[in-house]
């Protein structure tokens, strides 16, 4: 049940409301704010400390130490005996230069735009559906669905493999005994169209359930005098659906779909563990890119710079709601 | 800050310990083993590289000979390349490391292994050339030969019998007559031969006398166009005509001797613990196994075979590097090399102890190859070019999807080029 | 409103079919993991193992340092998610209730935090941790895995948080609680299921993490589960029947986890958000 963020927000508000009309509690509040003073204006800050300095020591440091890796020539050689060699924006020159890069992020944008769009639509399909069974069915569903949203990445991408694989595979057989006779022997991993087929399978399944399951708890929310007095109007199925359940559900939306950019971008052991970049690095998006150039061939000067250009296009990508954000709690406070 | 701190307490430590070496050095020779009493070498081998009563004899040995303990622990293949990488980059690296024969010169151009020079001048004099030299770089020993394997043919005797062949082909084109046989003859599958089982191209490549790289300049770059890989590939083409399996896959995936193991494959080109593994999933093929070695294009001569096999070597950041030679003492020693071979049917460093490999089916068939044997190209830029993905592997594909060897060459060069420029 | 026949047909059999697009991987794994080599891979897949072998798991089982390596998985992970939440609760908190300047950098900066390319890192930090002379140590482990879950963890948290009524806590403090007091005896309880909820991800996060062990943890006794998973499959091919043994076994606490949490979870918060 992550990320209600916003969903609840706004599903708290009339509460908040009401609370401001009574008048007690209010003056009462007041009351203990003056008796307080400046312990109260540091509270904030106390609370937030361990997590800032949380996330200055374990993300920051490793970030600037990233960032330094980036301008330097670190291969094998230079990591096993301590060498720094610096060498300017050489890991960034090659890298934009390089035809190949830009034809990753291409890829790698609508790799995320596509995944994105089918796991936000089945979710909230199968999210309505689960909220339209009766009590029996919707268990069942949702035991289908944690069972899939539980899986390890690592057991998911293995059993994938094999499901999809081509001689021995489940996929091929029963594609093949359902009269679709070509694909008795179809090799899943042999063009890049197939391959990221297999990806977006396995993302998307792994993916709709944490969508579904949150977009049905966030519908049973809904007050149910909002559709009685939409039916008393005289809308229909559809009319409530978009003038009840989804100007409610929209906010839910959004944080979902931003948590899903994010995930999706940065999905790795699926597209490395599936059929690891290939075939001939067709399938490589931004995270698999760095991880090939610096890991693999051990250029890690090379994939330090990479992955703050993978984290650059992340932000560029995810700016519009990044903005939205910041204008949301600018309105609140 | 603080890693200047802690780097200068290194500094301090390190004269520290020189300093400490310096006094060792002259009354440890004296004290011989005693010096060694008490201390634990860490020896990092593969999976599958050590049976464990080997180890135990060697760990036995080892013991009695030096007063110190040596503990083995296997590594894993997954991320292999990263660990022993950073682990090299540590003050406190496992002292002595298994490392595959083709990446040892990019290990060495590291400097992350010590060298090696007196060890082979008292115990390496019969060493075998030809597994010799992958340990050799820029003129000096980094690595000491322990063991190697090639591939060699695995047939099942009952579908070769069933076709009506008599004996086992002794020229490579009496190979291809079997399996039209099988192909014709009885509905089995007349060899599996999976697209991209690299290392099997390898070998048809040294059976060409061709190279994988040619120097151009000072530099090395690719030699994939050449007239004499095509001929290599043109070859492997043709055994891949009689097999259904993946274009795109490698011998792996899904594992040949799975494959194999339901009987209705005529034969496959493996390694001969595949035979082991083909006999765990189907106990009932193991009397129908049979071996030989792969026929090259005349019988005086086997088939070129890529032959794999791994070196130890020394860390150069060990901080007992004496100790670490009086393992490779002992276990390169005839009683525990040539113990190794016979244990897991590889092919020892010396050609004194093949003699070790009498009664073993699958070695008999390997041995006679390993002269004619070889490698991927031995320079440190190598190992670049078989990271995945694999490029030639990539080339492999290509070709037996019907693109011109010549077109297939062009496509990947570049990218093999660009590996081979790759400083280290 | 009564429903067509056809109208409380349909969603019952979609409900079915998804449920079998779900849960078959899931079960194919457990399926393969009891089946005899020679039933694994077959022509004609083998729906139903007739002839159940445990060799598989004993093969998982009795691998070097198993349950070692059991150890320090439950330990990292356990000791990695409840670190995240009692850090991110203090925080949510304090992003939730209070006004203060600063409020949206510190939002944002938790929200870009979560982008961050870990895999990629994992050089500069195994430097980092080398040079602490920190390498084969659970510490750096449990903290870096911490960090990771850390910033979802606390924009969740922010969201339930969010969702408790002002006025119960409000009303608490009348009762002369104080602030403090207010938020254990009131809000901690409404809490819990946001809490638990929230853990899951950490679990399964923390649990899964691959490659920062592999390259910080060289020592057996040093390393978790993920990487024994990895050992059945090899160089030279996949030995399915012990990799989806081991997955099985790996999967089995998550999923029980799952089970056991979600209930709570969804029933917390819509109870909450109702009542409220």
């Amino acid at each position: 049940m992550p990320v209600q963020t916003q969903g609840t927000d706004t599903a708290g508000e009339p509460d908040v409301h009401k609370a401001e009309a009574r008048p007690g509690p209010r003056e009462t509040k007041r009351g203990t704010r003056a008796s307080r003073g400046r312990s109260a204006a540091a509270a904030p800050y106390l609370l937030l400390l361990p997590a800032l300095l949380a996330t200055l020591t374990l993300l920051g440091w490793p970030l600037v130490k990233n960032g330094m890796l980036s301008f330097q020539n670190l291969n094998a050689r230079q990591l096993i005996q301590h060498l720094t060699e610096w060498n300017g924006f050489d890991n960034y020159q090659e890298a934009l230069g390089s035809s190949e890069f830009w034809s990753v992020v291409q890829r790698t944008v609508y790799f995320t735009t596509a995944n994105v769009v089918l796991i936000m639509l089945l979710g909230t399909l199968v999210g309505l559906l689960l909220a339209r069974l009766g009590k029996r069915m919707r268990l069942l569903l949702m035991l289908g669905l944690v069972l899939a949203w539980a899986m390890p990445i690592i057991a998911a991408t293995t059993v994938y493999q094999w499901l999809f694989a081509q001689r021995y595979g489940v996929v091929n057989w029963v594609l093949d005994k359902a009269g679709w006779h070509s694909m008795a022997d179809y090799n899943w991993l042999g063009t890049q169209f197939s391959t990221f087929s297999v990806v977006t399978m396995l993302i998307v399944w792994q993916s709709v359930p944490f969508v579904a399951i949150n977009l049905y708890a966030a519908t049973t929310t809904i007050p149910k005098e909002l559709y009685e007095a939409a039916s008393l109007d005289g809308a229909g199925p559809w009319k409530s659906f978009t003038s009840v359940t989804f100007p409610f559900l929209r906010p839910f939306l959004y944080a979902t779909t931003f948590l899903e950019v994010i995930w999706v971008f940065k999905a790795f052991p699926q597209i490395f563990a599936i059929n690891e970049g290939g075939p001939d690095r067709l399938t490589e998006t931004l995270p698999i890119y760095a991880f090939v150039e610096g890991v693999g061939n051990q250029h890690f000067g090379m994939g330090a710079a990479i992955s703050f250009l993978t984290i650059l296009v992340l932000i560029v990508i995810t700016s519009y709601y990044l903005r939205a954000v910041i204008k949301q709690e600018e309105d609140e406070l | 800050m603080k890693r200047k701190l802690i780097a200068a307490i290194g500094v301090a430590g390190m004269l520290f310990s020189v300093a400490a070496c310096g006094d060792d050095g002259d009354s440890g020779k004296d004290a011989g083993p005693e010096s060694f009493k008490g201390q634990t070498l860490v020896v990092w081998t593969m999976d599958g590289s050590a049976p464990a009563d080997w180890t135990k004899d060697v760990q036995a040995a080892f013991e009695k000979k030096t007063g110190a303990k040596v503990k083995f622990e296997t590594q894993q293949w997954d991320g292999i390349q990263q660990k022993v990488t950073t682990a090299l980059s540590e003050s406190n690296p496992p002292d002595v490391i298994e490392i595959g024969n083709t990446q040892t010169p990019a290990y060495a151009a590291t400097g992350g292994l010590a060298e090696l020079e007196d060890l082979k001048k008292e115990i390496g004099s019969e060493w075998t050339d030809s597994v010799n030299e992958s340990s050799i770089f820029e003129g000096k020993q980094y690595a000491a030969p322990w063991y190697f394997a090639n591939r060699v043919v695995i047939y099942n005797k009952k579908i070769w019998a069933e076709a009506g062949i008599k004996d086992t082909p002794k020229t490579r084109d009496e190979f291809f007559k079997d399996l039209e046989a099988i192909d014709k003859k009885t509905d089995a599958e007349p060899i599996y031969m999976a697209g991209q089982n690299w290392y099997f191209f390898d070998g048809l490549i040294i059976g060409q006398g061709a190279d994988l790289v040619k120097k151009d300049g000072d530099k090395y770059v690719s030699n994939l166009s050449d007239p004499k890989v095509t001929a290599a590939m043109e070859i492997y083409k043709k055994y891949a005509s009689f097999s259904s399996a993946p274009k795109d896959k490698d011998e792996a995936n899904p594992q040949q001797a799975d494959v194999f193991s339901k009987g209705k494959t005529g034969a496959f080109i493996g390694m001969g613990w595949e035979a082991a593994t083909a006999i765990e999933a189907n106990p009932a093929i193991e009397k129908d196994l049979g071996y030989f070695t792969i026929p090259g294009e005349t019988a005086d001569k086997p088939e070129g075979v890529f032959l794999g096999g791994s070196n130890l070597a020394v860390a150069a950041g060990s901080e007992r590097q004496e100790l670490a030679k009086e393992f490779l003492k002992v276990v390169l020693s005839d009683e525990f090399e040539g113990a190794l071979a016979k244990a897991n049917g590889v092919i020892p460093n010396k050609k004194s102890l093949e003699s070790s490999l009498e009664g073993n089916a699958v070695a008999e068939a390997a041995a006679p190859a390993a002269a004619v044997g070889g490698t991927t190209p031995l320079i440190p830029q190598w190992a670049a070019v078989e990271n995945t993905p694999n490029p030639i592997k990539a080339y492999m594909t290509a070709v037996l999807k019907g693109k011109s060897p010549a077109d297939a060459a062009k496509d990947v060069e570049s990218e093999i080029n660009k590996r081979l420029a790759q400083e280290n | 409103m009564k429903r067509s026949l056809f109208g409380r047909i349909w969603p019952n059999t979609t409900a079915v079919l998804l449920f079998v697009v779900f849960a078959f991987p899931v079960y194919w794994m457990f399926a393969t993991a009891f089946k005899p080599r020679g039933d694994i891979i077959t022509e004609t897949p083998v729906w139903f193992p007739t002839d159940v072998t445990l060799t598989h798991f004993d093969k998982a089982v009795h691998a070097d340092h198993f349950w070692t390596l059991v150890r320090n998985s439950v330990t990292v992970t356990v000791v990695a998610v409840l670190l995240s939440l009692v850090i991110a609760l203090l925080a949510s908190f304090a992003l939730a209730r209070m006004r203060f300047k600063g409020r949206r950098g510190f939002i944002v900066t938790f929200m870009l935090a979560q982008m961050a390319p870990w895999e990629v890192m994992v050089i500069a930090i195994y430097m980092l941790v080398r040079d602490s002379d920190m390498l084969d140590s659970l510490v750096p482990l449990t903290a870096f895995y911490m960090m990771m879950v850390l910033p979802l963890t606390l924009l969740t948290l922010r969201g339930y948080v969010a969702a408790v009524p002002k006025e119960l806590e409000e009303s608490a403090m009348v009762d002369g609680c104080t602030r403090t007091q207010a938020f254990v005896k009131v809000i901690f309880p409404l809490l819990a299921p946001g809490l638990m909820a929230t853990s899951l991800f950490g679990f399964i996060t923390a649990w899964n993490e691959f490659p920062l062990v592999l390259i910080l943890n060289k020592g057996i006794e040093h390393q978790t589960l993920p990487l024994w998973l990895s050992q059945f499959r090899t160089a030279f091919g996949d030995d399915w029947g012990a990799t989806m043994a081991a997955s099985s076994l790996f999967a089995l606490p998550i999923l029980i986890l799952f089970i056991f949490l979600q209930r709570k979870a969804v029933s917390g918060l819509t109870d909450g958000a109702v009542k409220g």
